[in-house]
């Protein structure tokens, strides 16, 4: 059974069409990834499918119940950690973790558990007796993002949760999410860290102007859209303008460009193994020294920009 | 655990912040025994009703009672701006919950805040107050007096901050209300002895049928335009709690 199937929805605001007939379905255990620039209509369609707002036409079915008729039932089943920011300024920590989990009605004793539980497992111990409001802005996004595991849920919509985080508590945030797929939860994940979509989806909808793009796995979109791989090289000497001019005449490198911020050279080929030889032959040539070599796959940022590159034109 | 009672104790524990409570107890306490005491050397008692006739630090503690039902309605407009400030409007919203339940439940909070505010109140003006007799007569009227007066006062505090998109605004107008509300009532004076202006402003405010109500019940000072006054009261009540019901419906999320 699906648990998100989604035909012809719509949503418009007034003249403005922020979800454009668009169609997806997303399978129990799996991660997926929902992206797209800034207004392209990731948030409007979260919002439709958590019943938050109402859908101009389309439907949808969230864990098997019809988005207009059954909103209830779904909200009983879902987890949502928003975009936006959202706590109880005058609470604390434990006490916010404790009395969200009260409203979800969850037994006394089992809310203790989850709290203990939370606040180590997303680093939040030691400000556990801190009022919401002094929080920094990650301590309150972790707060955001571990709230939502005080309820049993079967699908968690996660809009772009990773937002002020730095990179040890994202990553951890993220291997904590893992867990829980393994476990059988379902999530629908937005951000615009492209990255954390390759580590945790396994299946990517490219949104843009309301409407979808396309959908794949991240290797296959990196594989359809992501550009030739790259070889990437420094000279102990710096800089050769020679040795630029003969690489752009070797057939199987598209272009050459030099990363002015580190000197490296990246050439853009999609047949490194022929490259490779042919780069050394030509620095030795020129009686120039290669310190370091590498081939750089396409990345998933690499594809996500040709897919709304080509969207545009 | 029931839907209304979890929504009600997380609207009571998330908005009450020592701070203001303080403030809502200790803002009537000077009337009573500040201004109530000093006023009363220059005023002599006077009738307020069926013959009742008292000095004016009973009519002002009565009136300051009443006056924490203003306090107790702001209430309901400060919870509802902070949810929608810090997003918990909208999570409750993607919750097991429906918007009437959570409606329902910021005013039933008011409700608590607002009676549990004036009973302390009362409690703590008892020793200027001794002397009265507490009847059912004057416990059914006090009782619907508060329930009256903070259901119209929680419903227009809603309103405003459906309406109002900054908080500052919502401070300001919030409090311009306020002081207009308190100084056209009959809370620090017998409206029917001010000037003419005052007194037609005075029969818009539900906060001098408020105090009427609850004085009339308190001192027995029961007057043949009471039941006008119960019914003015409920009339002004119901149209604004529809209207912040119609207000609240239209908050885009």
């Amino acid at each position: 059974m699906d648990i998100i199937a989604v035909e012809s929805l719509s949503k418009h605001y007034g003249d403005k069409k922020a979800v454009d007939d668009v169609g997806f379905t997303v399978s129990k255990g799996e991660v997926f990834g929902f992206l797209g620039p800034n207004g392209a209509g990731k948030t409007t369609t979260i919002k439709v499918l958590t019943t938050l707002v109402r859908a101009t036409s389309g439907n949808v079915r969230v864990l098997g119940h019809d988005l207009r008729k059954e909103a209830k039932q779904i909200r009983n089943k879902i987890g949502v950690v928003q975009q936006q920011e959202s706590y109880d300024q005058n609470i604390s920590v434990e006490g916010g973790l404790d009395l969200y989990g009260f409203l979800w009605d969850v037994p006394k004793q089992k809310r203790a558990e989850r709290v203990e539980i939370l606040l180590k497992q997303f680093g939040l111990y030691e400000a556990r007796k801190t009022p919401s409001l002094d929080l920094s802005i990650g301590q309150r996004r972790r707060l955001q993002v571990a709230r939502e595991f005080m309820h049993d849920m079967d699908l968690l919509f996660l809009d772009e949760p990773t937002v002020g985080l730095d990179s040890l508590a994202r990553r951890a945030t993220l291997d904590f999410l893992k867990e829980k797929v393994k476990n059988g939860l379902t999530i629908f994940f937005t951000t615009h860290i492209l990255e954390e979509a390759e580590y945790l989806c396994n299946r990517i909808a490219v949104i843009n102007n309301g409407k979808i793009v396309t959908t794949d796995t991240p290797q296959n979109l990196k594989r359809k859209f992501g550009q030739s791989k790259s070889v990437d090289f420094k000279l102990l000497e710096g800089t050769s303008p020679e040795l630029v001019k003969l690489i752009e005449r070797i057939d199987d490198v598209n272009k050459i460009v030099q990363d002015v911020s580190d000197g490296a050279y990246h050439a853009t080929t999609a047949k490194p193994e022929v490259v490779i030889p042919m780069l050394y032959q030509l620095a030795a040539r020129l009686n120039l020294h290669i310190t370091s070599i590498y081939i750089a796959e396409p990345t998933l940022e690499d594809a996500f920009i040709s897919i709304l590159q080509e969207d545009k034109s | 655990m029931n839907v209304m009672v979890r929504l009600v104790y997380r609207n009571l524990r998330a908005n009450l912040d020592k701070g203001s409570l303080f403030f809502e107890l200790i803002f009537p306490l000077f009337f009573i025994f500040i201004q109530g005491a000093a006023v009363a050397g220059i005023v002599p008692p006077f009738d307020i009703g069926n013959g009742r006739v008292i000095s004016y630090s009973l009519f002002l503690a009565a009136g300051a009672v009443t006056l924490t039902v203003i306090n107790g309605g702001t209430n309901a407009g400060t919870q509802l701006w902070f949810d929608r400030r810090h997003g918990m409007f909208e999570q409750i919203l993607m919750g097991p919950f429906t918007r009437a339940q959570y409606i329902f439940s910021i005013i039933i909070t008011t409700l608590i805040i607002g009676m549990a505010a004036s009973i302390l109140v009362f409690v703590f003006a008892l020793p200027v107050l001794s002397g009265i007799s507490i009847t059912l007569q004057a416990s059914l009227l006090t009782g619907l007096a508060l329930f009256l007066g903070t259901i119209f006062f929680g419903a227009f505090a809603i309103t405003l901050s459906v309406a109002l998109k900054s908080s500052e605004a919502f401070q300001i107008i919030s409090t311009v209300a306020f002081f207009i509300f308190l100084f056209t009532s009959s809370v620090f004076f017998p409206v029917d002895r001010a000037p003419g202006y005052i007194q037609a402003v005075s029969l818009l405010n539900p906060l001098t049928y408020t105090t009427d109500i609850f004085r009339a019940g308190l001192f027995d000072a029961t007057t043949p335009i009471l039941p006008l006054e119960i019914t003015a009261l409920s009339i002004e009540a119901a149209i604004m709690f529809t209207v912040a019901v119609a207000a609240f419906r239209r908050i885009k999320v």
